[in-house]
């Protein structure tokens, strides 16, 4: 696929926007591709790293991840222009059944480089805003620098039909900082809407994720509401090579999202 | 009536199978570790060991396989996808077990994605398989419910005369059949007594075991932590498997021109689960045994039907410190209520 554009979206993350070469390809990623699926993004030489796909199901021309560096794949992906040339496998793995969300609240909550697959949800929704009834977004970083995404949370943000909570960790706030500061799980206890008729979308690091689960319940959310997404180290990511299974579940293949009830019944000693 | 192969027309088989298009793949000892090799003559064949070291899984998911060929140019890769080559391949003097190992990885490779390089391996390769007339003390297909003489895999099932002279030969599927006709002039009609097969004691009560496996209560059991406490995650029962499938895929090569590549992983391998941000769920040698344990009678079972083990006894044969699956499942059916 060739790279159209990239941004800077805090220190050491990046979105690439990639179009594809092959029509072939891209017809099966527009008869594929649902909201929640990742790829394998590669660059020949170095190797593959697995990505959401940032972009909702809603706008198929295109495909933006967006990443940390982090390591060897990413560094390389990070130092990438427009024109250059990445690999793309995908998409795979399961979607965020958004149609059963239909006619229900949302709320949607991510930490740090844990935006972008919930991006792809949030846009998914709001580009059929009608089907869908109040959208919360809590969105928190470690510092106001690490959020992502700036631009789109201005517009969110702006929008009256969008209600968006933004936090920073005690200590990442500017002087000029309007918003919440405090980690996710505490201010989530504070903003949340009532868990009737509310699903809600989590995604983030493990230990907030553990963390805001507790909030959740605290808050009255059923488990079965709650939805959240599995990264598990992968290669394949069809469900051969054996790497990604937490228990029995193969994460590349009946994953990456999950309810929190399928969670729980994992065997928490393998996430 | 059946048909008898003497050792003595074993040769003029080959040469048939060869003018057949065919390359014969035998039980050999021209390596380190005895493995499963092309070979010239019956002469080469290694047909009096019990097991060789190595599977013949290494002909079909191949210790590094070459994926994909690259170059890359301004503004344009090229690539090439780089499928096995298509020649017709004879395996003879194969056992029981290793044949069941390609029959229990089938589904694997087969689901969703099917995977070509394993299938096109698959169906260009006859599996001749000698039933087992002695066993080693590792030995412990009977404990999996095989035996050394269960079909499961094979294509052509050969059973040793009692009087030494060849094997009686029997056709399993019609790919076995189609070999049988390509030497047909080299084979007697005759009434033959074959050996009688090797006893196999049973070691261990899979059943008991994959229930007390089934139970999460004991998923966090102290009994990972002593069992697997000599392991020194060398992965040798890994590699060594007939059905462990576990893959890497890396890179190798520069900027402009490579080739991706599929290689052997183990889940013995701290760095196997580790993820980049330096999480690793499986973060202990206690945590990746449980892991191989579970995956072979317990996960694989609930997707694909069948455990995931055919009862060859490699990985404690070879393990430098002694461990293995029969160790562990006999602990357990030891220890289960
Ligand atoms: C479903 C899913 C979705 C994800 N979505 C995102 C996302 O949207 N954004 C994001 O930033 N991250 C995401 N991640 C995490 C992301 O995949 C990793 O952060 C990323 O792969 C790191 O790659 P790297 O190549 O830079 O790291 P490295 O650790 O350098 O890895 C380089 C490559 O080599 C392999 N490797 C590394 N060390 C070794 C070793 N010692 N031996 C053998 N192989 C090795 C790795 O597996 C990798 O393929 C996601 C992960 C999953 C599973
Ligand atoms: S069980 Fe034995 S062969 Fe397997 S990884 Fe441990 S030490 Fe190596
Ligand atoms: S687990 Fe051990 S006994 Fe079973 S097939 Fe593999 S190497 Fe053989
Ligand atoms: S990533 Fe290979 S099995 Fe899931």
């Amino acid at each position: 696929m060739r790279v159209v554009s990239k941004r800077e979206e805090a220190p050491g993350v990046r979105t690439l926007k990639l179009e594809f070469l092959n029509q072939e390809h891209h017809e099966f990623f527009r008869n594929h591709y649902q909201t929640g699926m990742f790829g394998l993004y590669g660059i020949f030489g170095e190797g593959e790293s697995t990505f959401c796909v940032a972009s909702p199901e809603t706008r198929k021309d295109y495909i933006e991840c967006t990443f940390r560096q982090s390591g060897r794949v990413t560094s390389t992906l990070a130092a990438v222009d427009a024109g250059d040339i990445v690999t793309f496998r995908g998409p795979y793995g399961n979607r965020f059944p958004i149609e059963e969300f239909e006619g229900k609240n949302l709320l949607f909550i991510a930490g740090g480089i844990a935006l972008p697959p919930t991006r792809s949800v949030i846009w998914s929704c709001l580009d059929r805003r009608d089907r869908y009834r109040d959208v919360t977004i809590v969105y928190g970083a470690r510092t106001v620098a690490d959020l992502v995404y700036k631009n789109e949370l201005d517009e969110w943000k702006q929008r009256d039909d969008v209600n968006l909570v933004l936090t920073v960790d005690p200590g990442g706030e500017t002087p000029d900082w309007q918003d919440h500061v405090g980690f996710v799980p505490s201010v989530l206890e504070k903003v949340a809407p009532s868990p009737d008729n509310t699903i809600a979308v989590l995604c983030g690091p493990p230990i907030m994720i553990k963390f805001t689960l507790n909030a959740l319940e605290k808050l009255g959310f059923s488990a079965d509401n709650v939805y959240t997404t599995l990264e598990n180290r992968m290669k394949c990511g069809i469900g051969k090579c054996g790497r990604c299974n937490v228990g029995s579940v193969y994460i590349c293949k009946e994953g990456p999202v999950f309810t929190a009830s399928e969670v729980q019944a994992m065997p928490q000693q393998d996430l | 009536m059946t048909r008898i192969l003497l050792n003595s027309r074993l040769d003029d088989c080959l040469s048939a199978w060869r003018s057949a298009g065919y390359r014969v793949i035998a039980p050999s000892r021209s390596n380190n570790l005895t493995s499963f090799d092309e070979v010239a003559s019956a002469a080469d064949m290694a047909l009096d060991l019990v097991l060789p070291e190595r599977t013949i899984k290494d002909h079909f998911f191949p210790q590094t396989e070459p994926l994909v060929r690259y170059e890359i140019k301004k503004q344009q890769i090229d690539t090439e996808e780089m499928l096995p080559p298509d020649d017709k391949r004879v395996f003879f003097g194969v056992r029981p077990c290793d044949a069941a190992g390609l029959d229990i990885d089938d589904p694997l490779f087969g689901w969703d994605y099917k995977d070509q390089y394993w299938f096109k391996r698959r169906e260009n390769s006859v599996i001749v398989t000698i039933a087992c007339t002695k066993a080693d003390p590792f030995c412990m297909c009977t404990s999996v419910n095989l035996g050394p003489d269960n079909p499961k895999g094979s294509d052509i099932m050969l059973h040793p005369l009692k009087d030494g002279r060849g094997w009686q030969m029997v056709t399993l599927t019609d790919r076995g059949k189609a070999l049988l006709e390509t030497v047909v002039p080299m084979l007697q009609e005759d009434a033959a007594e074959t050996a009688s097969l090797a006893n196999v004691p049973v070691k261990f009560d899979v059943e008991k075991a994959m229930t007390w496996l089934a139970d999460p209560a004991n998923f966090e059991s102290h009994f990972w932590k002593e069992i697997s406490q000599r392991c020194i995650g060398c992965g040798s029962c890994t590699f060594l498997c007939p059905t462990c499938h576990c893959f890497d895929i890396q890179d190798e090569g520069d900027t402009y021109s490579g080739i991706r590549r599929k290689n052997w992983d183990s889940c013995s391998f701290a760095m196997f689960t580790m993820h980049t941000s330096g999480h690793n769920p499986r973060n202990t040698q206690s945590m990746r045994w449980r892991q191989r344990i579970m995956h072979k009678f317990n996960y694989y079972r609930g997707k694909f039907g069948v455990n995931s083990c055919s009862g060859c006894g490699r990985c404690t044969r070879q393990c430098p410190v002694d461990m293995g699956i029969t160790e562990t499942l006999q602990e357990i059916t030891n220890t289960a209520k």
